[in-house]
């Protein structure tokens, strides 16, 4: 389990650096960032093999459907994101008190919420393009975590001893990263339709708020915080020199972050996050 | 001379009053961000965060002060690089000298080569000892005479003034780098240099600005492809054709320019496989090679990670000759080094004359030495409060742990703001040259 912490926790880590990397002097050091990304991409491939391993363990009931708004196509385009969510529905049942005032709260920082989306959304897009999907299938079937977290021999290890014990037992900080996982998923799977809208983007945040709120229980400030960040400018960020081809053409912020999403796949390097 | 390993020899400080007390007055941003030895060891050029450039020359040899030998005073300063706003892409280009690097003397002035994230320049640092006086349309104060007040001609001679020494910038080679320029290099040729960024490597002429070859591109057509930068890269000092750049993930790939126009097939590819028990979530980070480094024999290359220099036979690709710890006991503190961004410090190395010693530096103001005949290797401390002019430098150890000798420092009482990125070694001597933040040290072999 402190592996998973530590993993949230270098996660927590990179995003700050990436983001104090806009703001430096001198532009973003694209060396830098790319070790960056390497170190954002290893922390979460643990933290999320963790989290997949518990998630087969718990039972699935009925999704809830409406705020959702998901459709056929997009399931069958993240299949194993779907069976995910169904797993993750049910761990949300359990904190229905808070999500109206919370999703009150949220409307105000729609903005904000939505790029936050658009960055963690890049990571789950390449979770499931990457072979890390393999490993998702692999968990499924209970294969030994080996296979996810064959680089980190120590981190696997305790990953093997976290699953046998239900994630139960772990309570609400086990839980809501997951929700917020997979709500940042769906949220894409609608953005990546949808295409330039930021009014639908908003939208969705919104309802989806909730679980961006109870996700961050054990990193709350920092991840607000970065919602903050990433969300005033995050366009900005798509037009820096040192990001993506299609910020190199002349097109406007927003439409760089619309291109981006679109092409979200596959997601090798943290490099998308900019 | 040193052909004896030196490590017989103790270093004596040899500190540059002259400088300490000017940074003392300056402002903090004049960190050290660089430091070279000219070809002969005459002149030692730093430059720093603020865009100047600082030359120093080493006093010449007399009878009458046998004890000021070899002392390095202030030569020449001028401010090569201001800031720039890149206004199309809204950003702002620091005026930080990154690498500064001499050309070969052809004349009596001296030219060297600075440069920041994005510009090159060329400049030429000469005296002036004369001045021409005896001007027919201007009196001695420079005003103009009225011609109508002329009766008689005269020819202007030159006399003797006192020596000045004015630098000015002869070429500047600009607009070739969409990123950030990590390393310039001067051919043996002396007729041509490289630049090289996060992405490519460019070759210019010495004489043209308008013009430079892009001759390495490792950017991918998807930037979302990106998995490696090169870091750092030299010509080899004899072969005017070869040249070899360093990357992110800790190979190093040597080229040949006669085999094509566009060098990005290697003709060798020097890499040491991965040790397994090693991986961390930081492994990529700590085998970014910082920096890459001939010989002067043009044999062997010597690359910096962050925990080890490795010494490479150019004959053998698969595995380094040699490796060496600059301080393992870091390894299990890699996870705070991320935190607080030491982990990310690019640490240069240098070889001696006849290389047979390695130099590099580390935290708390150390710098270590490694020895590649004897195998043996010293730690030593550049710090105002240990030294003392003329004194010996005391050699220091890092207890790892178990219990802490009188005069050892423990892994956690080390300080990482005090971190000695930039050395240099003199082309012949046993002098070096040592950057802490902001103070240059200058040591050399104690006089018999």
């Amino acid at each position: 389990m402190e592996y998973k912490v530590e993993a949230h926790r270098i996660m927590s880590i990179s995003l700050g650096k990436i983001y104090n990397s806009r703001v430096q002097r001198g532009g973003i050091k694209l060396h830098k960032n790319l070790l960056v990304s390497l170190v954002l991409r290893s922390a979460r491939q643990v933290y999320l093999s963790d989290y997949y391993s518990g998630a087969c363990l718990n039972a699935q009931s009925e999704r809830e459907g409406n705020e959702w708004d998901i459709t056929d196509s997009e399931r069958e385009k993240f299949p194993p994101s779907a069976t995910e969510c169904d797993r993750v529905e049910s761990t949300e049942e359990t904190q229905p008190n808070e999500q109206p005032e919370k999703e009150r709260e949220y409307r105000e920082n729609d903005d904000e919420v939505k790029s936050d989306q658009v960055d963690c959304t890049s990571t789950l897009q390449e979770q499931n393009q990457n072979s890390s999907l393999d490993s998702v299938a692999k968990v499924s079937s209970e294969t030994p975590p080996e296979s996810i977290t064959e680089p980190k021999e120590s981190p696997s290890d305790s990953a093997v001893a976290e699953r046998d014990s239900t994630p139960e037992a772990n309570g609400e900080s086990h839980q809501p990263p997951k929700t917020h996982v997979c709500s940042n998923r769906k949220r894409s799977a609608e953005e990546s339709e949808s295409g330039d809208s930021p009014q639908k983007r908003t939208k969705v945040a919104s309802s989806n708020a909730k679980e961006d709120e109870e996700a961050e229980e054990m990193d709350t400030s920092n991840v607000s915080n970065l919602i903050t960040i990433f969300g005033s400018s995050f366009s900005g960020l798509l037009s820096k020199e040192s990001a993506k081809p299609e910020a190199e053409a002349e097109d406007s912020g927003q439409i760089c972050c619309d291109q981006m999403l679109k092409n979200l796949n596959p997601w090798s390097t943290a490099i998308v996050a900019f | 001379k040193n052909e004896i390993s030196p490590f017989g020899v103790d270093f004596e400080i040899l500190v540059s009053l002259v400088y300490i007390k000017a940074l003392l007055c300056s402002v903090a941003a004049d960190i050290i961000s660089t430091v070279e030895f000219n070809s002969t060891g005459e002149l030692l050029a730093t430059g720093d965060k603020g865009g100047r450039v600082v030359v120093f020359q080493r006093e010449q040899e007399s009878k009458n002060q046998p004890h000021r030998r070899g002392e390095y005073n202030v030569y020449s300063t001028f401010q090569s690089h201001e800031p720039e706003f890149d206004y199309l892409k809204s950003l702002e280009i620091e005026e930080k000298i990154n690498k500064i690097r001499w050309l070969p003397q052809q004349n009596a002035a001296y030219f060297l080569l600075s440069t920041n994230d994005k510009t090159v320049k060329l400049w030429k640092i000469s005296e002036r000892d004369k001045r021409p006086e005896g001007y027919n349309l201007k009196d001695e104060d420079g005003r103009i005479r009225d011609p109508t007040t002329i009766t008689t001609l005269r020819v202007p001679v030159l006399q003797p003034m006192d020596l000045m020494v004015e630098a000015t910038p002869r070429r500047v080679f600009s607009n070739a780098h969409t990123y950030h320029i990590n390393s310039i290099s001067v051919n043996s040729d002396y007729e041509t240099f490289m630049s090289t960024d996060d992405l490519r490597i460019n070759l210019w002429n010495l004489e043209i600005t308008n013009r430079s070859f892009n001759i390495v591109d490792i950017k991918p057509a998807n930037m979302e492809e990106l998995t490696e930068v090169i870091t750092a890269a030299e010509f080899h000092p004899h072969q005017c054709n070869t040249f070899v750049y360093s990357s992110s993930k800790g190979s190093i790939r040597l080229c040949d320019m006669r085999a094509s126009a566009l060098c990005d097939n290697h003709s060798k590819f020097f890499e040491e496989p991965e040790d397994p028990s090693n991986r961390s979530f930081f492994s990529e980070i700590i085998s970014s090679i910082s920096d890459v480094k001939f010989s002067h024999s043009g044999r062997y290359l010597m690359t910096r990670d962050y925990l080890t220099v490795k010494v490479w036979d150019l004959n053998m690709e698969s595995k380094p000759l040699e490796t060496y710890q600059v301080h393992d006991y870091l390894r299990s503190k890699l996870c705070s080094l991320y935190e607080n961004d030491c982990i990310f410090d690019k640490f240069e190395c240098v070889w001696n004359g006849s290389d047979s010693v390695i130099m590099t530096g580390s935290y708390n103001n150390f710098f270590r030495m490694f020895d590649r005949n004897t195998k043996r290797d010293v730690t030593l401390e550049a710090s105002r409060e240990n030294s003392k002019p003329r004194a010996i430098l005391k050699p220091r150890k890092v207890c790892v742990g178990g219990k802490r000798r009188k005069d050892e420092i423990s892994v956690d009482s080390l300080d990482f703001s005090k971190k000695i990125i930039h050395t240099a070694w003199h082309p012949s001597e046993n002098i070096i040259a040592v950057a802490a933040t902001n103070n240059l040290y200058i040591f050399q072999d104690k006089v018999n």
